[in-house]
C-alpha cells in the first residue's frame, strides 16, 4: 500500500446509473437517450468522435446541463436537479476538458477552490503531492505557466482533492505525450485500488481508455452505439466506430 | 389584405377627428397638460423604436428634444415670431438635432460596438448638453432657462390639436414602417446583428440612420414643446428626463408603439393631477410599479392588455406570408480552373496561444472541401478568418484574386461568400418568410412602407425549402421551428444570397439521419450542378466521406493533409490522430 | 502643491464612491443603478447617528451594515431574476433607486440635512493650509482600497469571487456556490456604497437625491476600469486630475463633464478601457 493509499483509507466508490438520459442546449438535444452504469469501484470509458454528446453527458451528470428526460441516480438516489455544489459535497470530482484551469490563479489557489473549507486544505494538498510531487515546489506559480502535461496533472490533482467517491474525467489524455498518459493512468488505477472510487472517463484516446477502463461504450449521435468489456478484441471493435 | 392595410389609416383618421373635438369637452388645465403629454408621447414613440424594436436602450432622446426646444426658443427669442422666422426656427430645431443624432450615432455604432456602449453614450450625451446649457449664459438663460420668446399664434386648443396631429402622424408613420419589409430589419438587427452582417446588410448603418432620423423627430417635438409651453429649461434636455421616457415606454409596453403612447399620456396626465397632492407617494408608486413591471411583466401594460383581450394589432401581422416564386439564377459561367479562394501562409494567434499556423489552401468553384480534425484543431477559427477580414491574422486570404484584409463581414458577403454557423443563426422573432426576405435584401432592397406580395428566391433556395418542408411554413414564427428546420432555414437564407462559395460550420450537428441525408443532397446539388464552392467543417466523418470532393485535415492548428477522400481515409496519420496519439 | 493635493483627494473621493459599483459589476456583470441610492442611504445613516446623539464615526459601520442588508434584499428579489437581462437590470435598479429616494423623502423630508463634520479645520502641509477632512478622505480611500484588495486576494470569498469573474462555468463545475458568491458580493458592494455616502457628508450636501449626481461619474469610471481594481485607481487618478485641471484653468462646468466625456472617448478607442486584458 502506498503512502497516498494509507492517508486516503478505504471509502468505497459510488454507484452511478444513467437511464435513457436526454439533454442538450437550446433547441438541440445532444444526448438522446443514453444509458450507462458505473458500479462501485469500476472504471468505464465513454468513447466516440467529437460532437457525439460525450462531454454533454458528463455535464448533465454534474447538473450543469439540464436533464430533459430519463434519470440519473447515485447509489440509488436521484440526483437530477441538484446543483454542482451539492454534488461535489456528495463526493463527486470533475476534471473538465474545456478551459479546465484558472490560468491566472496560482496552482495553490486552483487546488484550494476544489475544497469547501481551508481547514482540510493542507491535508488534501499532501495527498495529491504524493501523486504529483512537482506541484509541491510550484504552488505559487500561475497555473497558466505550466506545460500542457503538467496542467493536465493539475486538473486531475484538483479532482482528487476532496477524496471523491465518483470521478468524472473529460479527455484528460488529449494532446499528451505517452509518458504523461502512463503517469495519469497509473494514478487513476492506484486511486481506484486504494479508495475504491468509481470513475467515468470520456476519451478519444483508445489505447489509454482501454488500458484503464473495465468496460467501454461508444456514443454516436447522442446514443450508445456499442459497448463491451475491455477485452483484447475491444480495440479493433471500437476502431470500426471511430475511423474515418 | 386591402382592408388590413387601410385599417391603420382609418384608425388614425378617427383618432385625429376625436382629438380635434376633444378640447371642446376638456377643461383648460386638461388641455394644457394633455398637450404636453402628447408631445412627450412623440418622444416615447422614438424611444420605443430604438429600444423596443432595435434593442438600443437610450436615455439620449431627451437631449435631442432639449436641443430642438432650445434651438427654437433661441431663434424665436432673437428674431421674433414672423411666419418666416417660425419656419426657420422649425428648420433649425430639426436640423440641429438631426446633425447631433448623426454624430451620436456615428460615435455609438461601429464594427464590434456593443449595445451597452450605445447606452453609455446616450447617458453621457444629455449630461453634456445640460452642462452646456448651464454654461451658455444669456444665450441659453443658464439654469433659469428661456422664457418670453414669441411663439406660434395659437390658443391652447390650437396647440392641443397641433400636438395631437403630430402625435398621430408620427405614430402612424412608425406603425406603417415597423410593419413594412424594412421594419423587419429593425427587429432582425436586435435579434441577431451578426446574422444581418453575414447577409450582406450593414446593421451599424441602419442603427446610425435610425438614431439620426429619430433625433430629428425628437427635435421636432422639442420645437412644439417650446411653442406650446413658452418656456424651456435645462431639465428638458437632461438625463433624468431621458430615464422618465424609458420608464413610460417600459410601463406602456416596449415594442408595441401604442403601449408607449398610451402609457406616456396616461402617466404624465396622472402625474400632473396627483403629484400636487401626494408628490412623493406618486413617485414612490411609479418607481415600485416600474421595478415590478421590469421583472414580472417585461411587455408592460400592453402585454397585460393583450393577455386580457387576447388580441392586439401587433399580433395579427404575424400571419402574413408572401407567395414563393423562383427567380432566374445567374448562369454558372465560371472558369473552374482558377481558385475562388486562396489562402496563403495564414497564421492566427490569441495572445501567446497560436491557433492556426502556416495554412495554405485553395478552393475552386464546384468543389466541396471538408475540414476535419479533433477539437481545438482550429477549424472554426479558420472559418472565422475566412469570413471576417477584420480578424487580425498573418498571411493572405484572397477571394477571386482580391484580398479580404480589413473587410467587415458584410463586405465579404458582397464578394460572394455565404456563411452558415454551427448553431443555426436565424432571426427568432421573425417568420420564415421574413428571414428569407432579409436574405434577399442586399440584392432586392426592402420597402419602407409595405409588404412585398411575392418572395422571389433562387431555385436552389426553394429546393432546400421544399426538401425540408419549409416552403409550407412561410408564415411560421421562427422560434416555433424545430432545430433541424432552423438549420435548413439558415441554409436556405445563405443559398438565397446566391453566393459563389458557402462556408458551413457543422451543418448537421444535432440533426436526425433523414435531415442529414437531405442536407447532403442539397450540398451536392449546389456544388455539383451550380458550381458553388463549399467549405465544410464537420465531425460526422461518414457524412464527410459521402459528400466531399476533397478533405483537409487540421491538427493542432496545422494543415496535416489535403487530399481526396480515399487518400485521407487510408492515411496512417489520420488514424493516429483519431485514435488519440498524434502528438508531435 | 495645492493642485496636487486637490487631484489626489478628488481621485480618492471618486475611488471610494466607485468601488462598490466596481465590485458588483466585476462579479455579477450587472450595472447597479441603485448605487446612487445606497450612497444616499449611507449619508442618511450619518443623519440618524447625529439625531441619536451618537459619535459621528458610528455612522461608518452602521452604513455598511444597513447598506449590506438592503443589498441582500435587492439581490434576492430584484437582481436575481434579471441576470439574463442585463439591460433590464439597469432599469430595475434605477427604479429601485427612485423608490429608495422617495422613501427617504417620506421619512426625512426633501430638505438638505446637516451633519457634523467628522474632522474639521485645516492642516498645514508643506506650506499649504489644506482641509483636514479631505486628507482624511484620502486616507479613507487608501484604507478601503487596501481592505478591498486584501479581501479579494486573501480571503476564501475573494478567491471564489475571482474564480467567478475569470470563468463562472468552471467555478460552478468545481462546486463553488456561485449564487452565494453573487449575494455576498452584492451585499459588500451596497455596503461600500453606503459607507462612501457617510464619507461624502462633509463634502456634499445631504438630500434625498444626492446619490444620483455621483452615480454617473462612478458608472463611467467603472466602465473604463472594466472590473479591475488597479484600473479603477488609475482611472480615478487620471480623470480626477483632468476634472481638477479643467475646472481650475478652463471652466468648472466643463470640468464637471470631463469624466463622462473622457471615459466615453477612452471606451470608443479601447472597449476594455484601462484594464490590461
Amino acid at each position: 500500500m502506498t503512502e497516498a493509499a494509507r492517508r486516503l483509507g478505504p471509502q468505497g466508490g459510488a454507484d452511478l446509473v444513467l437511464k435513457d438520459v436526454v439533454s442538450g442546449y437550446g433547441a438541440i438535444s445532444v444526448v438522446q437517450g443514453v444509458s450507462v452504469n458505473v458500479r462501485p469501484g469500476e472504471i468505464v470509458a465513454l468513447l466516440g468522435k467529437n460532437g457525439m454528446g460525450k462531454t454533454t453527458t458528463l455535464k448533465t451528470i454534474l447538473g450543469m446541463v439540464a436533464l430533459r428526460g430519463g434519470s440519473i441516480a447515485v447509489d440509488g438516489t436521484s440526483v437530477s436537479g441538484l446543483s454542482p455544489s451539492k454534488l461535489t459535497a456528495l463526493g463527486l470530482g470533475y476534471a473538465p476538458q474545456e478551459q479546465p484551469l484558472f490560468q491566472d490563479l496560482s496552482i495553490r489557489d486552483n487546488l484550494r477552490l476544489a475544497v469547501a473549507s481551508d481547514a482540510k486544505l493542507s491535508q488534501a494538498l499532501e495527498r495529491v503531492f504524493d501523486y504529483f510531487p512537482f506541484l509541491k515546489d510550484r504552488l505559487k506559480q500561475p497555473a497558466g505557466t505550466l506545460s500542457g502535461g503538467e496542467q493536465k496533472m493539475l486538473i486531475l490533482a484538483r479532482a482528487l482533492m476532496l477524496r471523491p467517491r465518483l470521478l468524472l474525467i473529460d479527455e484528460i489524455s488529449e494532446g499528451l505525450q505517452p509518458s504523461v498518459i502512463d503517469k495519469i493512468a497509473s494514478v487513476l488505477l492506484n486511486q481506484r485500488a486504494t479508495s475504491g472510487v468509481s470513475i467515468l472517463i470520456v476519451e478519444q484516446n483508445l489505447d489509454f481508455a482501454l488500458k484503464v477502463a473495465d468496460r467501454w461504450a461508444v456514443l454516436k449521435l447522442g446514443e450508445i452505439d456499442d459497448e463491451g468489456p475491455a477485452a483484447p478484441d475491444a480495440r479493433a471493435r471500437v476502431l470500426q466506430h471511430l475511423s474515418v | 389584405m386591402r382592408l388590413s392595410r387601410l385599417a391603420p389609416l382609418v384608425a388614425a383618421t378617427v383618432a385625429v377627428a376625436a382629438l380635434w373635438v376633444a378640447p371642446l369637452f376638456l377643461d383648460p388645465f386638461a388641455v394644457n397638460v394633455l398637450t404636453r403629454s402628447m408631445i412627450y408621447a412623440v418622444l416615447a414613440v422614438t424611444v420605443d423604436l430604438l429600444w423596443g424594436f432595435m434593442g438600443i436602450l437610450t436615455f439620449g432622446q431627451a437631449a435631442f428634444f432639449g436641443v430642438g426646444a432650445y434651438a427654437a426658443a433661441m431663434m424665436l427669442g432673437r428674431f421674433g415670431g414672423a411666419p418666416e422666422w417660425i419656419a426657420a426656427a422649425l428648420g433649425v430645431a430639426v436640423a440641429a438635432s438631426t446633425l447631433l443624432g448623426l454624430a451620436v450615432g456615428w460615435l455609438s455604432f461601429y464594427h464590434r460596438s456593443t449595445a451597452l456602449y450605445a447606452s453609455v453614450i446616450s447617458l453621457v450625451f444629455p449630461i453634456v448638453v445640460t452642462q452646456l446649457i448651464y454654461s451658455g449664459g444669456e444665450l441659453t438663460g443658464s439654469s433659469s432657462g428661456l422664457v418670453g420668446f414669441d411663439v406660434l399664434p395659437f390658443e391652447p386648443a390650437g396647440f392641443f390639436r397641433l400636438a395631437a396631429m403630430v402625435l398621430v402622424a408620427v405614430t402612424l408613420a412608425a406603425w406603417v414602417f415597423v410593419r413594412s419589409d424594412a421594419g423587419r430589419a429593425l427587429v432582425a438587427v436586435r435579434d441577431n446583428d451578426a446574422r444581418c452582417a453575414y447577409l450582406g446588410l450593414n446593421p451599424k448603418r441602419l442603427q446610425i440612420l435610425m438614431t439620426t432620423v429619430l433625433a430629428g423627430v425628437a427635435g421636432l417635438a422639442g420645437f412644439m414643446f417650446a411653442n406650446a409651453s413658452g418656456v424651456v429649461a435645462p431639465e428638458n434636455a437632461g438625463f433624468l428626463f431621458g430615464t422618465e421616457l424609458v420608464i413610460w415606454v417600459a410601463l406602456g409596453g416596449r415594442g408595441t408603439l401604442l403601449g408607449p403612447v398610451v402609457g406616456t399620456v396616461a402617466i404624465d396626465y396622472l402625474a400632473a393631477n396627483l403629484s400636487g397632492n401626494l408628490p412623493f407617494l406618486w413617485q414612490l408608486l411609479l418607481g415600485a410599479t416600474f421595478v415590478a413591471v421590469i421583472i414580472l411583466l417585461p411587455g408592460g401594460l400592453a402585454e397585460l392588455a393583450s393577455r386580457v383581450v387576447g388580441w392586439l394589432p401587433s399580433r395579427r401581422a404575424e400571419g402574413f406570408a408572401p407567395t414563393l416564386r423562383a427567380r432566374a439564377s445567374l448562369p454558372a459561367s465560371r472558369d473552374y480552373a482558377d481558385p475562388l479562394l486562396k489562402v496563403s501562409g495564414l497564421a492566427k494567434s490569441y495572445g501567446s496561444l497560436t491557433v492556426l499556423e502556416n495554412i495554405d489552401l485553395e478552393v475552386r468553384p464546384g468543389e466541396l472541401v471538408s475540414l476535419v480534425g479533433p477539437n481545438g484543431a482550429g477549424k472554426t477559427t479558420l472559418m472565422r478568418c475566412l469570413s471576417d477580414g477584420t480578424e487580425p491574422i498573418k498571411g493572405e486570404i484572397a477571394i477571386d484574386g482580391s484580398s479580404t484584409a480589413g473587410l467587415t463581414p458584410n463586405r465579404i458577403v458582397a464578394l460572394g461568400i455565404g456563411r452558415k454557423f454551427q448553431v443555426a443563426s436565424v432571426f427568432e422573432s421573425l417568420t420564415v418568410a421574413d428571414c428569407l426576405l432579409l436574405a434577399r435584401a442586399s440584392h432586392d432592397g426592402l420597402s419602407p412602407v409595405g409588404r412585398a406580395q411575392a418572395l422571389s428566391l433562387p431555385q436552389a433556395a426553394i429546393d432546400v425549402m421544399r426538401m425540408t418542408g419549409l416552403d409550407r411554413m412561410l408564415a411560421s414564427p421562427v422560434h416555433l421551428l424545430s432545430h433541424g428546420q432552423k438549420q435548413a432555414l439558415e441554409l436556405s437564407m445563405v443559398v438565397a444570397l446566391e453566393p459563389r462559395m458557402i462556408l458551413l460550420d457543422e451543418p448537421t450537428a444535432g440533426l436526425t439521419k433523414a435531415e442529414r441525408t437531405t442536407i447532403g443532397t442539397v450540398l451536392r446539388t449546389l456544388t455539383g450542378e451550380l458550381g458553388i464552392a463549399a467549405v465544410l467543417v464537420e465531425h460526422d466523418l461518414d457524412f464527410v466521406r459521402q459528400i466531399s470532393s476533397r478533405i483537409v485535415v487540421l491538427h493542432q492548428g496545422r494543415l496535416v493533409l489535403d487530399g481526396t477522400v480515399d487518400e485521407v481515409v487510408n492515411s496512417e496519420t489520420v488514424k493516429t490522430i483519431y485514435s488519440g496519439g498524434g502528438h508531435d | 502643491m495645492l493642485l496636487i493635493l486637490d487631484v489626489l483627494t478628488t481621485a480618492a473621493v471618486l475611488f471610494v464612491v466607485a468601488i462598490g459599483l466596481l465590485a458588483i459589476f466585476g462579479v455579477l456583470k450587472i450595472i447597479n443603478f441603485a448605487h446612487g441610492a445606497w450612497i444616499t442611504v449611507g449619508a442618511y445613516c450619518a443623519v440618524v447617528t447625529t439625531h441619536l446623539g451618537l459619535n459621528p464615526w458610528v455612522a461608518l459601520p452602521l452604513a455598511f451594515v444597513v447598506g449590506g442588508a438592503l443589498g441582500a434584499l435587492s439581490e434576492l428579489f430584484i437582481i436575481r431574476p434579471l441576470y439574463r437581462r442585463p439591460l433590464d437590470a439597469i432599469l430595475a435598479t434605477w427604479g429601485l433607486g427612485i423608490v429608495i429616494g422617495q422613501l427617504i423623502t417620506l421619512g426625512f423630508g426633501r430638505d438638505v440635512q446637516l451633519t457634523p463634520n467628522l474632522v474639521s479645520g485645516t492642516v498645514n502641509l508643506l506650506g499649504v493650509d489644506y482641509s483636514a477632512y479631505r486628507l482624511v478622505a484620502l486616507a479613507a480611500a487608501i484604507v478601503v482600497g487596501v481592505a478591498f484588495a486584501a479581501t479579494i486576494e486573501g480571503t476564501r470569498l475573494g478567491l471564489s469571487a475571482r474564480a467567478v469573474i475569470m470563468n463562472e462555468t468552471l467555478a460552478r463545475g468545481l462546486g463553488i456556490d456561485t449564487a452565494r458568491v453573487r449575494l455576498l458580493t452584492f451585499m459588500i458592494g451596497a455596503g461600500l456604497a453606503a459607507l462612501s455616502g457617510v464619507l461624502l457628508t462633509p463634502l456634499s450636501s445631504v438630500d434625498p437625491n444626492m446619490g444620483v449626481g455621483w452615480l454617473i461619474g462612478a458608472f463611467m469610471l467603472v466602465m473604463v476600469a472594466n472590473g479591475s481594481l488597479p484600473a479603477l485607481a488609475l482611472a480615478c487618478l487620471a480623470f480626477g486630475a483632468a476634472q481638477v485641471l479643467i475646472s481650475t484653468f478652463v471652466s468648472p462646468i466643463l470640468g464637471s463633464i470631463a469624466i463622462a466625456v473622457l471615459a466615453a472617448l477612452v471606451l470608443r478607442i479601447n472597449p476594455k478601457g484601462f484594464s490590461r486584458a
